[in-house]
């Protein structure tokens, strides 16, 4: 029985438990040193072999006596591992659509936006007309409505909801610049590809002389920051009721390049999303003279763009987590 | 809605433009085009139409928009008129929701199998042919955007009635479909028979091979009617689709004086009737005051005027300078649209009509806003929110999003219930965060997570005093239990600039592919420094997280998460890194 090796023992120790199996097994009545005791009478200098062996007892107690003390900090290694700083992910993570939300918050916070929200759960009038879409309106027919209480109060079907909201409120304060992220619901049947909720991102700016070189530059700014500066878009007239005119940024398909692929339904381009310049109907509805004020808005979903950064092809991945972990050992 | 080229040239027949820049060109100007290809040896385009241009719902409208974009001469609409004829048809129109019905009949017909061309248009349109006369009337709605209908008068008589359902109970479609049906249901009929509704023929007076004598009848209704009828009926058809949208009354006369001509020239027989034509109130269009400066000042780009008036006249607008000649500088106008364009009302609506053909890519795209002041509105609750993700986030937890939708009310007496949610597991909004976050760590336990801690910042709703309310609330697992907690009872900043260091590994969704390694070294060792050479060997973009998890003597056993890889490629480079082959 060698000190170096009860040494290495009790050095390679790692738990509570296992420390005290040790100072059992060295330490305890009929442990290996109390064992060797019993072999002192036959020894050929007992005197000698008590000095050695209270020499190693001590030793022991003492190897035992600090490895208790640094014990609970080797128990959490994990934690200190978990906290250590050297580069590697070891803080908790953000939703991928949070990532996505904030990216565009930071473009449109250095261009001097609030960041806005209002109801989800929200009337007929701030869904749809306040945004120029009277009932009976075609334009109604393009979302599919989940209703709270048909017809009057529905979850929100779009971010421009948020606009009208915002007009109401803020409409005598002007100028505006506001951008919000919004869960928005459609009674969609969830599967690989729909959701009955998802993610929309919106802007919106009313000031003196607003055109639609502004809206268009801007758009663009918004693009390159997501997509990089390499990204093609395309801006063309498009048919939204709140908005005239119309604006409808493309995006040449990265897969194609422009060619048309099945990706892109065979048109050389992926649509971006809606804008335009503020109808003068929803100016006026808000008590804001169109006279006077322009302004711009413009919305795209958030989902999409967010699973393809992510390589994530299912919709359901992206919400309620659905983690795909599989633990696999060696 | 498909579109011929050669069939286009009916209307545009100076049209030479490669069919590659022709759909790149519709799409710029508000006409969304998916593709063209080759079918029967015919270029076709394929269009997705806004609800707001019903006019584009047929060649006729397109050729129009083209002749201004490619400055070509449209071809006239024929109007010179059908044979007059000694009888009068005994039609009746007792409701308002007809704004306008043109009428004739053509007696002597023989119908038949339908010509080539004729059946390879309507197969190209997605129809079956179904005879001569049939193909020509659905020819006429593709051409003019104006949806007819043709009767059987041996089967229909000439007594045709439009009013809303006086009586019938069960409505027969032309394809044999039952459809129930009651007195908010816009249809024709004869007194005894319901013969059509306003989308869609009926069974009772189809045309055959055998017909002989016809009444065809072009119409636009109450576009608010129509749309509600096939809702109620659960039935689009072709017609629904145009005759839902704003339609333009003033086409029709060029529309049966075409079909009306096709027919006889196609199925010989003469006209027998005087051209029957209710139009009641006709639509008027508005005149609008235009300033030629506003699609300068709406763009931000110059626009000439002249290009201005210009482009409005090829339109088909009547251009009239200021009659105020004190102020007439040239640049303000009244303005009359044409009539098939009943989408123009405002001002801005000109001034889109005059930037979309000077061309929206003429905008730079390089002039963003200027960063300006602007008074910060910011609500204190994003500012919360924003601040308790970092925070939690720096404490290791992951941010989950769950479905605000769920299946069990946590108090049913307060629970804000979904009407018509077509996902019928999940009706009720939820009351707490707590129960989908237990189904979140049920999932993790069954997947083996290691240690998950997790959060949500999401709204939970319920009712009170007949209101509804939706507050923010934070959802946190600590490792040990779940806890909620209100935004409302925390104290909010007056400002959060959330962090910009994105941690990378932002993938909480992808697969996570774990492994272990044991790992047998000469003598014990730091874990710490271990992890720190271990993990600079695998390439950051794929590691998710290294941990110690049983150290015995001198073997060391790693886990190893990794992630934005398959299982084969996180295994070879596992397998590489802790040298275990």
């Amino acid at each position: 029985m060698k000190l170096d090796e009860i040494k290495n023992e009790i050095g390679s120790c790692q738990s509570t438990s296992e420390l005290e199996n040790i100072r059992i097994k060295y330490l305890g009545r009929s442990g290996l040193i109390n064992q060797e005791f019993a072999k002192i009478k036959t020894a050929t200098d007992p005197k000698q072999f008590g000095i050695e062996l209270n020499n190693l007892k001590n030793s022991v107690e003492k190897l035992i006596s600090e490895k208790q003390n640094i014990l609970p900090k080797i128990e959490n290694c994990e934690l200190k591992i978990e906290n250590s700083n050297f580069g590697l992910p070891k803080i908790g993570h953000l939703h991928p659509i949070t990532i996505t939300e904030r990216q565009l918050n930071e473009v449109f916070r250095k261009l001097g936006f609030s960041i806005y929200n209002s109801p989800e759960i929200v009337t007929d009038e701030y869904n749809f007309e306040r945004l120029n879409v009277p009932k009976n309106h075609p334009a109604r027919d393009m979302q599919d409505t989940i209703y709270i209480h048909e017809p009057n109060y529905l979850l929100r079907t779009q971010t421009s909801t948020i606009e009208s909201y915002l007009l109401q409120k803020e409409g005598q304060n002007l100028p505006i610049r506001a951008a919000f992220p919004g869960s928005v619901y459609r009674n969609e049947k969830v599967n690989r590809s729909n959701h009955f909720v998802f993610h929309q991102y919106q802007a919106v700016v009313i000031d003196r002389g607003v055109t639609m070189k502004d809206l268009i530059g801007t758009m663009d700014l918004m693009f390159k920051t997501l997509y990089g500066d390499g990204v093609v878009v395309r801006y063309r007239c498009k048919y939204y009721p709140e908005v005239e005119p119309g604006v409808g940024p493309d995006m040449q398909c990265f897969n194609c390049h422009g060619a048309g692929c099945t990706l892109c339904k065979h048109a050389g381009w992926i649509e971006m999303g809606g804008s335009g310049m503020i109808h003068p109907k929803v100016l006026e509805m808000a008590g804001i003279d169109h006279h006077i004020y322009s302004g711009f808005a413009f919305g795209m979903g958030l989902d999409r763009w967010t699973m393809a950064q992510n390589n994530i092809t299912d919709i359901r991945t992206l919400m309620g987590g659905n983690l795909a972990y599989k633990p696999t050992e060696l | 809605m498909k579109l011929i080229y050669s069939h286009l040239k009916t209307f545009l027949p100076d049209l030479n433009v490669e069919p590659q820049k022709l759909r790149d060109d519709l799409t710029m100007i508000g006409h969304w085009t998916n593709y063209f290809e080759k079918i029967e040896g015919e270029i076709v385009f394929d269009l997705d139409i806004k609800t707001n241009r019903g006019d584009c719902l047929g060649y006729y409208g397109l050729a129009r928009d083209l002749s201004v974009l490619y400055d070509l001469p449209l071809e006239s609409l024929s109007n010179d008129g059908l044979p007059k004829s000694n009888y009068t048809l005994p039609i009746k129109v007792e409701t308002d929701n007809v704004t306008r019905v043109m009428a004739v009949k053509i007696v002597h017909i023989q119908n038949q199998k339908s010509p080539d061309w004729l059946q390879k248009f309507v197969r190209i349109h997605g129809a079956n042919s179904i005879n001569t006369l049939v193909d020509l009337t659905n020819y006429a709605m593709y051409m003019y955007g104006i949806p007819n209908h043709a009767f059987d008068t041996s089967k229909s008589t000439d007594n045709l009635i439009w009013q809303m359902n006086p009586k019938y109970t069960e409505f027969r479609s032309l394809d044999g479909t039952h459809l129930p049906i009651d007195k908010s249901i816009l249809m024709v009929n004869n007194r005894s028979t319901a013969l059509s509704l306003s989308f869609w023929g009926g069974e009772s007076c189809a045309i055959d091979n055998s017909t002989t004598n016809t009444i065809i009848e072009f119409a636009v209704y109450n576009p608010t009617t129509v749309h509600q009828n096939s809702h109620q009926l659960k039935v689009t058809t072709e017609a629904a689709t145009r005759l839902e949208k704003f339609l333009d009354p003033d086409l029709i006369p060029s529309a049966i004086n075409f079909l009306s001509k096709l027919i006889i020239e196609n199925c010989g027989g003469s006209i027998g009737s005087n051209i029957y034509d209710y139009y009641p109130n006709p639509l008027e269009t508005p005149s609008i005051n235009f300033d030629h400066n506003s699609s300068s000042i709406i763009s931000g780009i110059n626009i000439p005027t002249d290009f201005s008036k210009k482009t409005l006249t090829n339109l088909g607008c009547v251009v009239v300078n200021n009659p105020d000649p004190a102020k007439d500088d040239g640049t303000v106008s009244l303005v009359t649209p044409p009539s098939i364009r009943k989408d123009i009302t405002i001002s801005e609506d000109l001034a889109e009509e005059v930037i979309r053909f000077c061309g929206y890519n003429n905008i730079p795209k390089d002039q963003p806003l200027n960063s300006k002041k602007v008074k910060d509105i910011t609500p204190a609750e994003i500012f919360l929110i924003e601040q308790i993700k970092d925070r939690l986030v720096s404490e290791g937890y992951d941010e989950v999003i769950t479905w605000p939708l769920v299946s069990e009310a946590v108090d049913p007496k307060t629970v804000i219930k979904t009407e018509n949610s077509i996902n019928a597991e999940v009706i009720y909004l939820r009351q707490s965060l707590i129960p989908s976050l237990k189904q979140q760590l049920d999932q993790y336990k069954r997947y083996k997570l290691p240690n998950p801690k997790f959060f949500e910042i999401g709204k939970i709703y319920h009712q009170a005093n007949g209101q509804y309310v939706e507050k923010y609330a934070l959802g946190t697992y600590d490792g040990e239990k779940i806890n909620e907690t209100m935004l409302d009872d925390l104290e909010k900043p007056d400002s959060y600039i959330p962090s910009d260091q994105y941690n990378h590994a932002i993938e909480l969704t992808s697969q996570i592919i774990s492994l272990d390694a044991n790992v047998n070294l000469d003598r014990p060792q730091d874990p710490i420094s271990l992890i720190k050479i271990y993990s600079e060997q695998i390439d950051k973009d794929i590691l998710w997280s290294m941990e110690i998890v049983d150290i015995y003597q001198t073997r060391y056993t790693f886990r190893v998460s990794y992630y934005n890889c398959d299982d084969k490629t996180a295994k070879k480079i596992h397998l590489k890194t802790f040298n275990l082959n």
